[in-house]
């Protein structure tokens, strides 16, 4: 029984612990392309007025960003625009997140009943499919005054249109994801005659894993759209949404304003992509590396 | 024979396919005594590994009668009466070793204590008693079958179903395992009776009791061949001329038809 193990697993045996400092310098590492990137775009940026000479209000100066960052808002009684998008950006973030968490949560259970009933996927695929068609534009002023009417709080409509844009592509990767044991892990399952519950949840769910968070990233981008488009309809203070609308409407005379709230959305995706895709290797983190 | 666990009664099994219906199995007839080490011999498309999975319930004959301990299979299935391990190892790879290990007790609802330490004395038996919290990427491919036979054996079934087990490894690393194999079925009080489905003569012969041999279109058995080698079979049993003859009448058996 002298077989030697794999040479990764005797290395995580017999070495210590990696030392802080080699930690640094791989953040390091994974970070300058990202700096290096963005460096490069506003060196572009600005060589690109330079050299077509586009005109301010097509394409402010950095600087004109900038300086409008830090110019209070209100007639200068409130916060500085900075601030007054990050708090914008947290309220997206928040209704993103609700419709995320029950998008998710109908794409995980469609998925699940389509997998145990294959005749109502047949029946309600092309239904789900036809949802996804409708443009989100149409049908969140609808959802926003429709909840409105039924005095359900404001957040309810914004989430459940986030939602709507979430569940879809977790339904599908799920769908997948739950098919996609071997033929002989379920034989095993089956040699142990194990309960079709004790299928999904110990082969057929974890199995699904990788699939879900590929759909799940996908989704998260989703759900924020969603919720910038749930904040368009009229009535709607605080948001993204908000922002873009009233800097679009002044665009004329304040551009920067309709960049700034851009890039507020970014950031909104940005932040929410990175939550998942950290959820996700801490999750699947012991397999081997796939793909 | 009275004292039959498995009995085979002109068992026929018929695929529907695309170009028509393709016989896999043709009136075989086989009984196998309890404790006995059967192994299953044939070139591919003989119907070695459906012969298998009829006993296992994984597949339904299409004509014939097939007792498992006297039941049907789907009811010996139910009661677990079988352990099954394929060629590849089949590890659930989010899981660590020792959880692979203990899965069939889970699916079974033994307690969390008593599955762990059956899993440990399991892996230190198949020589993986320092690897229970190691993954199943992290081993050798014959690491890792030693596992699939670990969480095969630990719910004690009376059946062993094997469906060629080594055929992956490297030919130092086989005859090493199907020392260990023999070792493992040698030591319990009770022998486990083992199915085991392989493509290489020496290795049916160096195992089994009694080598059966197959032929293809229609799979049928062509003849049985026992194995009077002494056991315990060591290392050196591979040298005997017995050994020598016994390769040369099974190889024999493959070649008639």
């Amino acid at each position: 029984m002298a077989e030697k193990p794999l040479p990764s697993l005797q290395t995580a045996a017999t070495s210590p612990v990696p030392a802080a400092p080699s930690y640094v310098s791989a953040a390091l590492r994974r970070a300058l392309p990202v700096v290096g990137a963005v460096v490069a775009l506003l060196i572009l940026w600005e060589a690109s007025k330079l050299a077509f000479g586009i005109s301010d209000q097509r394409l402010p100066h950095l600087g004109a960003i900038v300086e409008a960052m830090l110019t209070r808002t209100q007639g200068g009684s409130g916060n500085i625009l900075l601030v007054q998008t990050l708090l914008n950006a947290w309220a997206t973030f928040r209704v993103a997140l609700g419709g995320f968490l029950a998008g998710g949560l109908m794409g995980f259970a469609l998925a699940a009943i389509f997998m145990g009933l294959p005749i109502l996927e047949r029946g309600l695929m092309p239904y789900v499919i036809g949802s996804q068609m409708v443009p989100i534009l149409a049908i969140a002023p609808m959802v926003v005054v429709g909840f409105g009417r039924m005095g359900a709080p404001p957040w309810v409509a914004k989430v459940m249109v986030a939602a709507y844009l979430t569940f879809f592509p977790v339904t599908i990767g799920m769908l997948r994801g739950l098919r996609a044991p071997s033929p002989m892990s379920l034989d095993l399952m089956r040699s142990y005659a194990a309960s079709p519950a004790q299928v999904f949840w110990r082969l057929r769910m974890p199995t699904s894993l990788p699939y879900l968070f590929t759909s799940l990233k996908v989704a998260a981008s989703a759900s924020v759209i969603g919720a910038i488009v749930a904040e368009l309809p009229a009535g709607a203070r605080e948001g993204i949404g908000v922002m873009i609308l009233t800097s679009a409407q002044f665009y004329n005379s304040r551009p920067p304003a309709l960049y700034i709230a851009i890039l507020g959305a970014a950031l909104v995706g940005v932040v929410f992509y990175g939550m998942v895709a950290l959820a996700e290797r801490l999750v699947v983190r012991d397999r081997a590396a796939e793909g | 024979m009275s004292d039959a666990i498995i009995e085979f009664d002109r068992v026929s099994k018929i695929y529907q396919s695309g170009g028509g219906p393709v016989t896999a199995l043709h009136d075989v007839s086989l009984s196998i005594a309890d404790g006995e080490f059967i192994a299953l011999i044939g070139p591919s498309g003989c119907g070695k590994s459906t012969l298998m999975r009829l006993v296992g319930d994984l597949e339904q004959p299409s004509a014939g009668g097939l007792r498992v301990r006297g039941k049907t299979p789907h009811q010996a299935r139910l009661d677990r009466d079988y352990g099954i391990v394929f060629q590849s190892p089949v590890l659930y790879e989010w899981r660590s070793i020792r959880k692979n290990v203990e899965l069939p007790l889970e699916i079974m609802g033994q307690p969390g204590p008593k599955r762990h330490a059956r899993a440990d004395e399991l892996l230190r038996l198949v020589g993986l008693g320092d690897f229970g919290d190691a993954y199943p990427h992290q081993l050798s491919g014959g690491m890792q079958q030693r596992a699939s036979i670990a969480r095969a054996l630990s719910f004690e079934p009376a059946i062993l179903l094997m469906d060629e087990p080594f055929g992956a490894l490297d030919e130092i690393t086989r005859e090493r395992m199907q020392l260990e194999l023999l070792g493992i079925w040698d030591g319990g009080d009770q022998r486990t009776t083992v199915i085991f489905v392989t493509h290489s003569i020496p290795e049916a012969v160096f195992l089994a009791d009694r080598v059966v041999v197959m032929s293809p279109r229609p799979g049928r058995v062509e003849r049985v061949v026992p194995i009077d080698l002494p056991r315990p079979r060591s290392f050196e049993t591979r040298e005997d001329p017995r050994f020598f003859a016994l390769v040369t009448e099974v190889r024999e058996g493959l070649r008639e038809h």
